[in-house]
């Protein structure tokens, strides 16, 4: 059923930008993480959205994260020698993570979630506007 | 199919129902991909459809009654939206085409379509319970 389908792709859009949510939320957290289980910084993660698209002429069924990316740039490297994580120069890599960047990111998150709630919110009106029909 | 209950009116008010439904769902679509890189915006054509349809009934029509009968142009009820892609914009440098206020504007148009519609059926089918009560008298 169309209307159905409709509040499945809001859903879709809901938990994509969810999960970017996620991942902003443990990027911030982890800004001044120099320990990780492989022994190198906390490294800052992305996700990848793709459009889910139906075969031509036919409505698209949604967003879906197809991967999640590791930032392949560098660490920040400070120097702080009483730091237990300083190499043998004094420096200490902190993650590569800008926490302005990070913030923007989480605000057009939170907007796109938003303009995805409005959208299931129309969708539900208007199938309880068809629920009428013929009610008189 | 019974005129009585489904005339060529009410079965214009059901496609455009259909086409809105299929529109909201487009919307959601739009919407759920603003942040898709190269994404490109999709939406419904059906006006323009039912329009042309519209011209090119004839003036009398003729049952079809039988397979073999020589069939109209085009059959009302055969009409369909269809779905388009608009590849022709770029909103953003990731080549991504959805305008967030467009789309909001445009679904909240699509809505009060829905209820118009919605409105417009229910006043037929008023009318006609109104007949059926009435004449029961």
């Amino acid at each position: 059923m169309k209307m159905f389908q409709a509040m499945q792709v809001s859903a879709s859009g809901l938990t994509a930008e969810r999960l970017r949510l996620d991942l902003i939320a443990s990027n911030i957290a982890n800004a001044h993480t120099t320990r990780t289980e492989t022994g190198e910084p906390y490294r800052r993660k992305t996700a990848v959205f793709a459009a889910v698209l139906a075969e031509a002429g036919q409505a698209g069924e949604g967003v879906r994260v197809t991967a999640i990316r590791t930032d392949p740039t560098e660490p920040r490297l400070e120097y702080d020698p009483t730091h237990p994580d300083a190499n043998e120069e004094g420096y200490v890599a902190y993650p590569n993570i800008n926490v302005v960047q990070e913030m923007v990111d989480l605000v057009t998150a939170v907007r796109s979630y938003e303009a995805n709630v409005t959208v299931l919110n129309a969708g539900k009106n208007m199938f309880l506007k068809a629920l009428e029909i013929g009610r008189g | 199919m019974n005129r009585f209950l489904v005339d060529g009116t009410n079965l214009i008010l059901q496609l455009a129902l259909d086409a809105a439904a299929e529109r909201q769902r487009v919307s959601a679509h739009n919407l759920a991909n603003v942040n898709t890189p190269n994404f490109k915006r999709q939406e419904v054509s059906f006006e323009e459809k039912l329009k042309a349809a519209l011209f090119a009934q004839p003036k009398l029509q003729l049952t079809r009654t039988h397979e073999k009968h020589l069939p109209r142009e085009l059959e009302l009820s055969d009409l369909q939206h269809e779905v388009v892609t608009d590849k022709s914009t770029s909103m953003r440098p990731d080549d991504n085409n959805v305008d967030i206020d467009r789309e909001m504007v445009l679904m909240a148009m699509n809505q009060m379509h829905f209820n118009a519609v919605t409105q417009v059926l229910n006043n037929r089918y008023s009318a006609l319970r109104y007949i059926l009560q009435e004449g029961r008298r």
